[in-house]
């Protein structure tokens, strides 16, 4: 390698290491000061992500969510898109999208009203519409609504009745 | 190598500067404004431990920004072109490593919204061709014949 290339590799990574200095202090001073920062170092634990304000755990055990369904002693609710509904969800599961919430949620609200217990799911097991939309419901005043963590995905696995299409079919 | 094949690369090494300088930048501007939701992305990545998420949300858009940046000004160009390949060899890797154990996940890439479509192949089309950019850029500064960034 020629003196000057070499010259030019030293220099990149001098200035490459400033970058990456002058970026950690910018980005933990804004972080600090700014209002919405997040803490350094966050609880990622399932006890966090899958709690409400009040700090109650909000999750559903699948053989719980089963028996229930089972039963006829719940309502399901599909926080995916309506595409991803309509492609396939659980038997009688009502479709409210977490990102049209507030489009869908005076169509749906009736029909959640029923006393039953709610369960809301998703798809993977990091998916978070279904915790989000889980909140959501309890701020809407429902009792207890719970999340089915990779729901839709648990369901198919295990075989359990779905149905595709509008669910005006399965009423 | 003739002037007018000089003047083409030329050309080509701004062309590529500003394109990839640019993805960095709008890259950069939904993460830091939204650093809650990018947190969110990068743990579902479930790559990085517990502990390292909020931090890695925190600084990472402030490097692509700070890179991006450099890279349409022209200024601390080697540095920059440094670390935007290592940003995209990571981000690729990653991309990559995820469709290959079938996790579903957001991209996180442009837009931190959880509802978004998770990442697919076509991201990973989209991320290669960003990768050649930034190769196109190593050659260019590094491996040039006359690279004119002078270490003085």
């Amino acid at each position: 390698m020629s003196e000057h290339k070499k010259k030019i590799w030293i220099q990149a990574f001098r200035q490459a290491a400033l970058f990456i200095l002058v970026s950690v202090i910018a980005a933990l001073a804004v972080n600090q000061f700014r209002p919405g920062g997040i803490s350094i170092i966050g609880d990622w634990s399932a006890e966090a992500r899958f709690s409400d304000a009040d700090g109650d755990l909000m999750i559903v055990s699948f053989k719980e969510a089963r028996e229930l369904f089972i039963n006829q002693q719940v309502i399901f609710i599909d926080a995916r898109s309506e595409k991803q509904y309509l492609e396939g969800h659980i038997q009688g599961a009502v479709s409210l999208p977490w990102q049209r919430v507030d489009d869908y949620f005076i169509e749906v609200a009736d029909r959640l009203d029923t006393g039953k217990p709610i369960i809301t799911y998703c798809d993977g097991e990091t998916c978070d519409l279904s915790h989000e939309l889980a909140i959501f419901l309890k701020e809407m005043g429902f009792q207890n609504p719970r999340v089915l963590v990779n729901g839709w995905s648990l369901w198919l696995q295990a075989g359990l009745p779905i149905s595709t299409g509008s669910d005006t079919d399965e009423r | 190598m003739s002037g007018q094949k000089k003047q083409l690369l030329s050309f080509l090494f701004f062309c590529a500067r500003f394109f990839l300088g640019g993805v960095f930048v709008y890259a950069s501007y939904g993460k830091i404004l939204h650093p809650d939701a990018f947190s969110e992305a990068v743990f579902n990545y479930q790559i990085l431990p517990d502990h390292l998420v909020n931090l890695t949300a925190i600084i990472l858009p402030w490097l692509e920004l700070m890179a991006g940046l450099c890279l349409i000004i022209g200024w601390w160009i080697p540095g920059a072109v440094v670390i935007v390949n290592t940003l995209m060899i990571i981000f690729f890797s990653a991309l990559l490593f995820n469709l290959a154990r079938g996790l579903d996940v957001q991209c996180g890439c442009f837009s931190t919204d959880a509802s978004e479509e998770a990442a697919t192949r076509l991201t990973l089309l989209r991320d290669s061709f960003f990768l050649v950019v930034a190769f196109f850029l190593v050659y260019r500064v590094f491996f040039f014949k006359k690279a004119r960034f002078s270490a003085d």
